[in-house]
């Protein structure tokens, strides 16, 4: 399991909102957005607080650091 | 292909033209010639050209981010790589058969065989650059 996890697929599903859209607001590109939803990315710091802030929650109900995880 | 980023299609262009193009290479190394190599860099970025202007036309989005330029550098680096060992290994070698005698370094043909080495070289690197380039957005960053 990925160091850090992240909950952008279930608040940008709770928004109505696409990975496009999500994505285009960000500034990233939608493969970005597939590849944080899958784990398989984990975002600058920058990239990172730019998404909760879109995703209208604070940073740590986005992101979850697990320190048992591999990076 | 509507999946892939602007970044990905473009990556994939390069690799097709570099196996269009360097391909041969390998394949006809016996008649290799100043010409030949001059003739596939004037090839390699003709194609280039136009393959880019292609999918820069029917690509909506051109937008790159932080995970390209990740991406980008894991693939310069593996180019680097490649390339740091095989000068390593192609100057080893050179050594290797000049002093069993298989080469001749005072004949007219050594310009030729160096310039066909390092272009070997440089082209498996820029290869491994862009494959490593296509792996790394198909796999985890």
């Amino acid at each position: 399991m990925a160091a850090i996890r992240n909950q952008i697929r279930e608040l940008r599903a709770l928004r109505g909102m696409t990975q496009q859209e999500l994505a285009d607001q960000v500034g990233v590109t939608r493969q970005t957005v597939i590849a944080m939803e899958q784990d398989k990315y984990s975002p600058s710091l920058e990239t990172a607080f730019k998404v909760a802030i879109v995703l209208g929650v604070p940073f740590e109900q986005c992101f979850q650091f697990d320190p048992r995880g591999k990076r | 292909m509507a999946s892939l980023s602007y970044r990905e299609k473009s990556l994939y262009a390069s690799l097709v033209a570099e196996l269009i193009v360097y391909g041969p290479y390998f394949f006809l190394h016996q008649q290799n010639s100043v010409n030949k190599v001059a003739g596939m860099i004037v090839g390699i970025i003709v194609l280039q050209i136009i393959l880019q202007s292609a999918i820069a036309i029917f690509t909506r989005s051109r937008v790159t981010d932080e995970r390209d330029r990740l991406i980008e550098l894991r693939g310069y680096r593996s180019g680097y790589l490649t390339l740091a060992s095989l000068m390593v290994l192609g100057l080893g070698m050179l050594w290797f058969h000049a002093t069993v005698g298989h080469l001749q370094l005072d004949s007219g043909m050594i310009g030729l065989h160096f310039l066909s080495v390092f272009f070997g070289m440089l082209i498996i690197a820029d290869i491994t650059k862009t494959a490593t380039q296509i792996v790394a957005y198909r796999r985890t960053l």
